[in-house]
């Protein structure tokens, strides 16, 4: 039934009532298709062609006025965050947004969009705990979960709270992932599991070292044991790394220039510090932006795009300097949709 | 479609289209190199793999047969180390010991793509732990003296810094 309000203006949307609470039927209907194939076992995850890609419409340029027209909940629903979550590609990209939304400044967003980013939290810890996968971002998640449950202890004081009732919701929920986390323990192997890791021979363990694309996990790989340390101290180990990160021109203004010997960890840290970390080369799998639809979507799911369903508009497009590829949009550059 | 046999080490023989081996660069050298007869019923041995191993690798392989070869500037894909196909994350959900069972196999057979998703796998095990945590995943022995692991421990401490 379509929901009229007082004063007759509301857009006039169709509400259903599900079991998180009532939502927009358009919001449903946009992610049933992926409801379903989530709940079938992971066998017939390849089965993408009936169900509907995850995507959502977007007002780019957004302003003042029409910044209400991005609503952070709605998007976070079309575009299917709660099974990203355990999609390992999507994983880290999930906890990066999460460590930005998560915090004090989170009583300032919509109550509704602050039910579902603790939803997505909740996910997330499940899927932390069960997999134990990557434990320092979820940790850095703890952190700041706290932080929004003193700010909410102390807005008690003539601060902005919203309903109590979802506050009081909340806080179970808070409490809820803490415990779990509390519960996590990293389960030890048992000691007749054979091969085990420092039986592999030196260059298998140099070919996992190698893919590690952060320097702490370096840094405490070598506080392991003396063999992993003498791997870690390996100059390649550092100089892949130094290149994965840098591109050859910022390589070139730190290298010495008389001959002198290099030593990559040097370089590598003082890359680091005088140009920090680029987002976009962290996560497998980003949002992307496609310029035409003015639509984000995950690009290995990829979405219905205007330019494959109407060969006109195609065919103008190639005219006009051929098709631009859709942008990747990194963690920071999806909340300025919002105006976050 | 030619067909070759493979025997495992614990004696099982396994049948396999040529091509699905030829994804091991080890078997497909060899067979380069001795030239492939039609008519011979020839049976490669792997004395280096058991047949369970044998098993999931031709599984994979057979999976992964039409896949199109890595480019090769894009090195920077290696270090993606959660960029696993869903497909593979499934399929590499076993025990450790498997996993690196068939690290040495890819290794040994030269199969870079199997090569790579499992040396990935281990990696993500090793990301963001803490080095008690690393010891604990892998029974690692701590082998340092007191004074070495403060050693490494100052000396990481001061690269952060840094």
């Amino acid at each position: 039934m379509p929901f009229i309000s007082k004063d007759w203006r509301s857009p006039g949307e169709a509400w259903v009532k599900t079991q998180e609470g009532w939502e927009k039927k358009k919001v449903l209907e946009n992610c049933k298709a992926i409801k379903q194939s989530g709940a079938e076992e992971p066998s017939t995850y390849g089965n993408t062609e009936t169900a509907i890609q995850p995507h959502c419409h977007i007002t780019i340029k957004s302003t003042k006025e029409i910044a209400g027209f991005n609503e952070l909940n709605e998007a976070v629903k079309k575009l299917d965050f709660m099974s990203a979550v355990r999609d390992v590609r999507r994983f880290n990209y999930i906890c990066a947004l999460l460590g930005l939304l998560i915090g004090q400044q989170m009583t300032a967003l919509s109550g509704c969009a602050q039910k579902v980013l603790l939803a997505m939290l909740e996910e997330v810890a499940s899927q932390a705990v069960a997999s134990q996968h990557n434990p320092r971002n979820f940790r850095q998640l703890l952190k700041n979960l706290r932080s929004l449950s003193e700010a909410e202890r102390s807005s008690c004081w003539g601060g902005l709270l919203g309903s109590q009732v979802l506050w009081s919701e909340h806080t179970a929920k808070i409490e809820r992932i803490l415990k779990m986390a509390a519960n996590m323990q990293i389960c030890e192997l048992s000691p007749e599991s054979r091969p085990q890791l420092l039986q592999l021979p030196e260059e298998c363990i140099r070919e996992i070292i190698l893919r590690l694309s952060d320097h702490r996990d370096l840094t405490a790989s070598a506080q392991t044991c003396e063999q992993m340390a003498t791997i870690v101290g390996e100059q390649r180990v550092w100089r892949e790394l130094t290149k994965f990160h840098f591109t050859p021109h910022q390589i070139e203004l730190v290298l010495p220039k008389n001959g002198e010997k290099v030593d990559w960890k040097d370089v590598y840290h003082s890359l680091k510090k005088s140009f920090g970390l680029s987002e976009d080369r962290q996560y497998a799998e980003m949002l992307s932006l496609c310029r035409y639809c003015r639509c984000l979507f995950w690009r290995s799911s990829g979405h219905p795009c205007i330019a494959d369903q109407c060969p006109e508009f195609r065919a103008r497009l190639q005219e006009a300097g051929g098709i631009t590829p859709p942008s990747p949009v990194p963690p920071s550059a999806f909340l300025k949709f919002f105006s976050l | 479609m030619p067909n070759i046999k493979l025997r495992s080490s614990d004696g099982e023989t396994f049948e396999v289209d040529v091509e699905i081996a030829k994804c091991s660069v080890t078997i497909k050298t060899m067979l380069e190199d001795l030239g492939m007869d039609e008519e011979e019923e020839e049976v490669v041995p792997l004395p280096n793999v058991n047949s369970a191993i044998l098993k999931k690798v031709i599984q994979w392989s057979t999976y992964h047969k039409d896949d199109p070869p890595p480019p090769e500037d894009d090195e920077n894909k290696e270090k993606r180390t959660d960029d696993i196909s869903s497909w593979d994350a499934d399929f590499l959900k076993v025990d450790q010991g498997t996993l690196f069972e068939l690290i040495l196999a890819a290794n040994y057979l030269d199969i870079k793509g199997l090569l790579d998703v499992t040396c990935k796998t281990v990696a993500n095990m090793i990301k963001g732990k803490a080095p008690e945590e690393i010891r604990k995943t892998f029974n690692i022995k701590n082998d340092f003296t007191a004074s070495e692991e403060e050693q490494v421990r100052k000396e990481n401490e001061w690269c952060e810094e840094k």
